[in-house]
């Protein structure tokens, strides 16, 4: 199959759009694939087509994505999901089917109009992160969302998902997307933090990281600011236990935490509300990388697995890079960044790009990203939940798995009767936990962890569950109709 | 260190039911598994229960099929062993048996068909080839295109899943060790005993060991200086995301690669030998990195599944590859090791399917009792040519 | 304690749409706007749970980014698919409910 392109770059957000906008300029023929419609990734997500702002606003990422608009070669397929990465590992051969051209990755992609592969000469993983899903009594009732999901229908939906809203959690962001219901009209009954307020007051340290940052630690004052002026109770120390309601959320348990975040007894209270969101942070989707055979490692404070690089950006895998939160979740300067510097490094394995030019190229940019990492180092791990603490918010009835539905008791009685198990495919293999349509990204990271404080085995020897095309569910309808395409073509 | 009357070496399937019999025997067994239980062959393929010949055992013209039916005597055993496994063990295992079919939808394969069930039914296997209004009201969700079918209403499924961890369970309950992490990295002869050592410098010794380590068995048997003729074979499954029930069988193809059966959960397994990619490194194939899941193999087998419409608008939702282990013949590697007293194998054949069977008959062996089939065919001795002393 | 008495309707805000259109949600017609998110227009229609899990417990959006899968509804006649990704257009027919 004759392809026309260079370089696939898969998700569409800030590291994607800075790469393929890079790439384009220096002449690279690139195909960006997105599973939205349009561009900007979860965190310059724009309205729908036909859909505008009533107020005067600017769009956040408006320079980035008018960048990539007007980039020379590029390629959009958006709504499409790419779903694997074929003959990374063993060098694939012709016996079966045609094979990838000498030098090329082969790419499974499902786009609304069917199934097709792409065979680009290199790939720029960008896939960002999604939310941290943290299980607890009742987390799976309708009215339950993520901080990041809510954010999402308010910013890019124009929708208020419910009318009394609680949020609970530990991530900055709880405090931005607080301040931006109370701005849309919305009532925030309040927002639980979790961490004591003293932990968070940045130190000597810090305060040097964030020269250069500082644009990041005022969005998180002036949101907590507004709050304060709304008059809403923003309480720190204070964590989600429960959630009420039949069939759907109507109030929340909420506790006081001790200093090792551990909750009280005798503090629970309810409070009633119709939406709560959850914002404990977020989970690199590292599912393709790790499905093309890339190296990670365990970063708790950046996400848990995270897709190992150079300089350069460059996995282990030949041909393939990554940029963005799948490096360690960081946020989108950084993301734009990495994605600039990824370009760079693709651009040489093109041959597109000198080795002395790219050096030079990139130098602005190392800068930038020097500095960025610094302040995520410093002032964002912080944040990073203790696992202690998140593991002390699941009862044995507490559903882990949401698809397989299966709980947290169903998983220790397995550890019990199978004392000689201690992975997460082993786990999974045995309980079904993992094993439904979200393919595992809902439960893993409780999974893990209640196999860590079971076994007190390291999250090292525990793993991930294996990354198994496809990374997303397709229809066999669609994989069925690319088989007669090569059938075809042969 | 410590003295075992047996130790087996692979805590697959096999390796933890023949590990069950000996403790349910009152004999002292260890369990030595270089990963967790149940983490490969046993645990990675699809649960199929299919007591006619596979199409991999058709495929290659009736002289082969006529050789592969010399494990058909296992296959009326696996069918009842089965049927009584749950009981057995006390626990769930999925079996399910309510019939299996194999499509053909040309005319050649349906004369292929006709051939397959001859030669079956001389093994006492009742195979019917069924078609026109017959087929469809037993299986009204077959495709127009599917013109007959052989129809054994014995076979079907269990779950991959429940199946070694159960027999597991139940050897560990009737007092056999279970050693997990650990890999043989020495197995010889010493003073009268089978001395076998693992990576962590512990050494152990017993007085039979049983290889039933799937694609390993050749280079465990090389420790032992013998040479044992199994190949390593990559695999492709997939699974569909949980629907209604729809599929009560299990279908398999007499002139395709395909396996499909619907689990109690709902999802819809689809497999039948699509081939994956063993890695290789350095020039040799790397047995522990998972062959490569091959784009044709995914895509051809989710083609094959049309002879279901009504799977092909659910998704995939994962899939995986795994190893199987053939002989030359594609016989089971059952038995003895002929000039290596006390080393026994068990591999090879249609190892989930049979592997219950081969357990018990292993068993038995060991415990000095006279198998109740003959295991001749299925010998190691049958390949002693390939060993000089 | 008076506000937990107001039926909790999601709104929508902040944007000017493109006219409303209908489409159909288990057989009964729900006006939304051609473009917006199908779990949009669902929870906009006051419908708070979208599908069933095996147990039978209620299901609804969760991430809103194509992750979770907690959203599927049958879109004309394709099961499974996620409605925080699906757009609205003129027609549509949705059933939520146990996925099938």
């Amino acid at each position: 199959m004759s392809n026309p392109t260079d370089v696939v770059v898969v998700g569409a957000g800030p590291a994607g759009l800075a790469a393929a906008a890079t790439l384009g300029r220096h002449g690279a023929r690139v195909t960006v694939v997105d599973e939205q419609q349009r561009p900007g990734g979860q965190i310059y997500r724009q309205p729908p087509t036909g859909h505008t702002r009533t107020g005067r606003r600017t769009e956040a990422g408006r320079a980035l994505l008018a960048e990539a608009a007007a980039a020379p070669h590029l390629d959009w397929l958006p709504d499409t999901v790419a779903w694997g990465v074929f003959g990374t590992r063993a060098g694939l051969d012709d016996y079966a089917g045609p094979a990838p051209a000498p030098g090329r990755l082969r790419l499974g992609v499902h786009t609304p109009d069917g199934g097709r592969t792409l065979e680009p000469a290199a790939l720029v993983l960008t896939a960002g992160a999604y939310d941290l899903p943290v299980p607890f009594p009742g987390w799976t009732l309708p009215g339950v969302l993520t901080a990041g999901g809510v954010q999402t229908f308010l910013k890019a939906q124009g929708l208020l998902p419910g009318r009394r809203f609680v949020l609970a959690g530990g991530h900055p962001l709880l405090l931005v997307v607080a301040a931006q219901l109370v701005a849309a009209g919305a009532h925030v009954v309040e927002v639980a933090f979790s961490q004591h307020l003293r932990t968070l007051l940045p130190g000597p340290r810090d305060l040097a990281a964030a020269v250069g940052n500082a644009a990041k630690l005022a969005e998180g004052a002036a949101a907590l600011r507004h709050l304060r002026r709304a008059r809403v109770p923003v309480r720190f120390g204070t964590v989600i236990r429960a959630a009420h309601g039949d069939p759907e959320l109507d109030g929340v348990v909420l506790s006081r935490v001790d200093a090792a975040g551990l909750p009280v007894p005798g503090t629970e209270r309810t409070v009633a509300c119709d939406v709560l969101a959850l914002g404990y942070g977020f989970v690199p989707s590292t599912e393709l990388a790790r499905q093309a055979g890339c190296a990670v490692a365990w970063r708790p404070a950046e996400g848990g697995w995270i897709v190992d690089h150079d300089d350069w950006m460059r996995t282990s895998v030949p041909g393939i890079s990554v940029a963005g939160e799948l490096t360690g979740v960081a946020g989108a300067e950084q993301a734009e960044v990495e994605g600039r510097l990824a370009a760079y490094g693709t651009l040489q394995t093109l041959g597109l790009l000198d080795a002395d030019r790219a050096a030079a190229l990139a130098r602005p940019v190392r800068r930038i990203l020097a500095r960025r990492r610094r302040f995520a180092a410093a002032v964002l791990s912080r944040f990073a939940p203790d696992p202690a603490a998140l593991n002390a918010l699941v009862t044995d009835d507490t559903v882990l798995c949401r698809c397989e539905e299966v709980t947290a008791g169903d998983i220790r009685r397995a550890l019990c009767d199978h004392p000689h198990l201690g992975t997460a495919n082993a786990v999974k293999l045995l309980t079904r936990a993992g094993m439904g349509l979200c393919q595992g990204r809902s439960c893993q990271p409780a999974v893990c962890r209640l196999i860590a404080e079971q076994t007190g085995r390291s999250p090292e020897q525990i793993g991930a569950f294996t990354a198994q095309p496809p990374v997303k569910p397709v229809p066999l309808a669609s994989l069925a109709a690319a088989a007669r395409q090569h059938d075809d073509q042969g | 260190m410590a003295h075992y009357d047996t130790a087996v070496i692979g805590g697959g399937l096999l390796g933890c039911a023949i590990a069950w019999h000996l403790a349910r025997a009152g004999t002292r067994v260890l369990i030595v598994e270089k990963d967790q239980v149940n983490r490969h062959a046993s645990g990675q393929n699809a649960g199929s229960l299919h007591f006619q010949l596979e199409f991999r055992m058709v495929e290659h013209g009736d002289d082969a099929a006529r050789l592969a039916a010399r494990a058909l005597p296992l296959h009326l055993d696996a069918q009842r062993t089965w049927a009584g496994l749950e009981a057995a063990l006390g626990a769930p295992c999925g079996v399910a048996l309510r019939g299996g079919l194999m499509l053909a939808e040309t005319p050649a394969e349906v004369a292929a068909l006709d051939r397959k069930a001859a030669l079956e039914r001389e093994y006492g296997l009742d195979v019917q080839v069924l078609g026109g209004p017959q087929l469809r009201e037993l299986a009204p969700y077959l495709a127009d295109t599917v013109r007959a079918a052989g129809h054994l209403p014995g076979e079907g499924k269990a779950n991959p899943r429940l199946v070694t961890p159960a027999f597991a369970h139940a050897a560990l309950r009737h007092g056999a060790e279970l050693r997990t992490g650990h890999r043989v990295t020495a197995l010889h002869r010493d003073g009268g005993r089978w001395r076998l050592s693992t990576g962590d410098g512990r050494s152990d010794t017993a007085d039979t060991v049983v290889l039933a380590a799937g694609v390993w068995t050749a280079e465990l048997a090389a420790m032992a200086d013998v040479r044992l003729p199994v190949f390593p074979v990559g695999l492709t499954m997939s699974a569909t995301a949980r629907t209604a029930p729809l599929l009560p069988h299990l279908i398999q193809h007499v002139g395709r690669r395909l396996s499909m059966k619907q689990t109690a959960e709902g999802n819809v397994l689809l497999g039948g030998g699509w081939p994956a990619k063993l890695v290789t490194r350095h020039g040799r194939t790397d047995l522990d990195r998972n062959p490569e899941l091959r784009y044709e193999s995914l895509t051809g087998n989710a083609d094959a599944a049309r002879v279901v419409p009504a799977v092909m608008r659910l998704p995939i939702i994962r899939s995986w590859s795994g190893m199987t282990t053939l002989t030359p013949d594609q016989l089971p590697l059952l038995g003895p090791v002929p000039r290596r007293p006390g080393l026994h194998v068990a591999t090879g054949g249609s190892a989930f399917t049979l592997g219950p069977t081969y357990a018990r008959l292993l068993a038995s062996t060991l415990l000095g009792d006279r198998p109740d089939l003959p295991l001749d065919d299925y010998s190691p001795a049958r390949f002693g040519a390939l060993n000089f002393v | 304690m008076s506000d937990t008495a107001t039926p909790a309707r999601p709104t929508r805000t902040g944007l000017h749409r493109p006219d409303p259109t209908t489409i159909m949600v288990d057989g009964e017609p729900v006006t939304a706007h051609p473009g917006e998110s199908l779990a949009t227009a669902l929870l906009a229609a006051g419908r708070r749970t979208t599908g069933e899990t095996t147990s039978g417990a209620g299901k609804a959006p969760y991430c809103n980014m194509g992750v979770c899968f907690e959203c599927v509804v049958t879109v004309d006649g394709q099961p499974f698919q996620r409605s925080c990704l699906i757009r609205v257009r003129p027609g549509l027919i949705v059933q939520t409910g146990p996925a099938r």
